[in-house]
């Protein structure tokens, strides 16, 4: 018993762990994918209109920027444990609900600076041809500088994906789940297959997000775009 | 018709950008607004499409006033060429040539049939770019695409903002020379930028020479050249002002206006077609490939001859007339 936090597990005792707890792994994924991927379409609807908004009002964009990357600042432990206070007030200390916040809060400021920096830097020229051929302000941004600054917008959008998806497994700390479950398990039995085994599912889930974004963003992108 | 009424444009409640501006863009005229850098003329282009605003005066766009107009319908009856070319890189061709018609709510088919026939107008084949993008295309190509989007909903003003000033030279004359071609079937009432003294002696009506915010002289290319308002404007036309204004006449000009000189065969005798510029004619007779240039119409029959004096007897009188 003694040894077991220094004896790395062998590889077979990971793959014997996986393929016996394969369904019990799968929930804990799946689990995962819900709680970021609901924070992070919501972290959607609220940073890229935000960053839209910058774009207009570069007084707003200098507040709004800073306020998202004080959120970045803040541990994302601590972060967690500030939302069980507040949420207590309305009975939602612990559970989906903090973390999502928490989730949210995290994922700001990469994807309004990348939805800002894309729109700001879409070229005045074409600005100037859009307005002057009669776009009014809403068909300009639908039609010219989004599609524009798309791959920039994704990329912040899979910066935040990749991001939360670390951050997630700490919020199984605060009851919401996910694969941080199998580490923490891990950690208070001591026993490193688990631990690794969460760490790899965690990192693999990571990989698989941003493949299945960069497909994503290549259908969203218009072919002229692209380079 | 485009109308400037004593426009003004200050900014930041002091700097006078345009001064009481006031001339007339008659309906299809072309006029080229020509000045140095900071003149004024790109501010005064976008006032009347209303990019830029207008502090005191206004401008009268087809009898109606820009200031009092709806910005976004009056732009969409307005062709606009800037010389980047400002074509969308996230939309193909068709769809870039044709975004104002499909804000105006055209049809597939009516769509369709103009983009073909615009295509062909600009000299680019239909079929071949319907469905490229604008990165795939040259800078002349890219900007045929300018023109021929700016032309999409057959408005009846153009604003043109230096159109061929990223082209190289080949490229340019070309471009200028098929547009003055165009202009010429279509007769759009133009106002053009330009600050090229050359480009606007070959296609402008009319050159608007501007200077700090104020109109220097605003006449026909040839009397700007022959009869410079102030030194302003013969500074800024060039010493060779005289030499310019010879690609402004033909040799069928000259012909018409003087007694052509009886022909005499001669080794040092050329031909020159009626149809090429006095320049032409004079750079043929400077550079010693002949004294003499024998006159042929296109079949080529002979109507006589032209020498170095006869140019100058035309030249001081095209100045006199001019005057």
């Amino acid at each position: 018993m003694h040894d077991k936090f220094r004896r790395c597990p062998p590889i077979t005792d990971l793959i014997d762990y996986f393929t016996s707890n394969f369904t019990f792994i799968l929930g804990y994924t799946w689990d995962h994918i819900k709680l970021v991927g609901l924070a992070i379409i919501i972290a959607i609807v609220i940073g890229v209109p935000l960053g839209i908004y910058c774009s207009v009002n570069k007084y707003a964009a200098s507040t709004i920027l800073q306020i998202a990357s004080i959120m970045m600042t803040i541990p994302s432990l601590a972060l967690f444990g500030i939302m069980i206070p507040i949420l207590s007030l309305i009975n939602e200390g612990i559970g989906t609900l903090p973390a999502v916040i928490a989730l949210v809060l995290y994922s700001q400021l990469p994807i309004i600076r990348n939805t800002y920096t894309a729109i700001s830097n879409v070229d005045p020229d074409l600005r100037d041809a859009a307005n002057g051929i009669g776009l009014t302000t809403f068909q300009r941004l639908y039609k010219v500088e989004l599609p524009n600054a798309m791959p920039l917008i994704m990329a912040g959008i899979r910066t935040a994906t990749v991001l939360n998806i670390g951050v997630g497994a700490i919020a199984t700390l605060i009851g919401a789940g996910g694969l941080g479950g199998i580490i923490y398990q891990g950690i208070l039995r001591t026993n490193n297959t688990m631990i690794l085994a969460g760490a790899i599912a965690v990192a693999v889930l990571a990989l698989i997000a941003d493949l299945f974004l960069r497909l994503i963003e290549n259908i969203f992108t218009p072919k002229g775009v692209k380079k | 018709m485009i109308h400037f009424n004593d426009v003004t444009k200050v900014y930041n409640g002091n700097v006078k950008a345009i001064e009481n501006m006031n001339f007339t863009v008659e309906d299809g005229e072309l006029v080229i607004m020509l000045g140095p850098s900071g003149c004024g003329k790109t501010t005064l282009l976008r006032m009347v499409n209303q990019l830029e605003s207008i502090t005191d005066g206004d401008i009268m766009l087809n009898g109606k006033s820009v200031r009092h107009s709806n910005k976004i319908e009056m732009r969409r009856n307005i062709g606009y060429v800037i010389q980047s070319n400002g074509l969308f890189p996230n939309m193909n061709i068709e769809d870039n040539a044709m975004i104002v018609p499909n804000l105006l709510g055209w049809d597939r088919k009516k769509m369709r049939d103009r983009f073909n026939m615009l295509m062909e107008l600009v000299g680019l084949k239909p079929d071949e770019y319907r469905k490229r993008y604008p990165h795939e295309l040259s800078g002349g190509q890219q900007q045929r695409v300018g023109v021929a989007r700016a032309l999409a909903a057959d408005p009846p003003v153009m604003l043109m903002d230096e159109p061929f000033g990223a082209l190289d030279p080949i490229i340019r004359t070309h471009l200028q020379e098929e547009f003055l071609q165009i202009q010429k079937e279509l007769k759009k009432t133009i106002l053009f930028v330009s600050h090229d003294i050359d480009e606007a002696v070959k296609m402008a009506d009319k050159i608007a020479l501007l200077k700090g915010g104020k109109m220097m002289q605003y006449a026909e290319p040839a009397k700007m050249l022959n009869k410079p308002a102030n030194s302003f404007v013969a500074e800024f036309v060039g010493q060779d002002r005289v030499l310019k204004s010879m690609s402004l006449y033909t040799v069928r000009d000259l012909a018409n206006a003087l007694t052509l000189k009886p022909v005499m065969e001669s080794p040092d005798s050329q031909n020159i077609n009626e149809n090429l510029s006095l320049r032409v004619a004079i750079s043929k007779i400077l550079n010693q490939e002949a004294d003499q240039l024998i006159v042929e119409n296109d079949n080529g029959t002979r109507k006589g001859s032209i020498t170095l004096d006869l140019i100058e007897q035309f030249l001081h009188r095209e100045i006199k007339e001019s005057v």
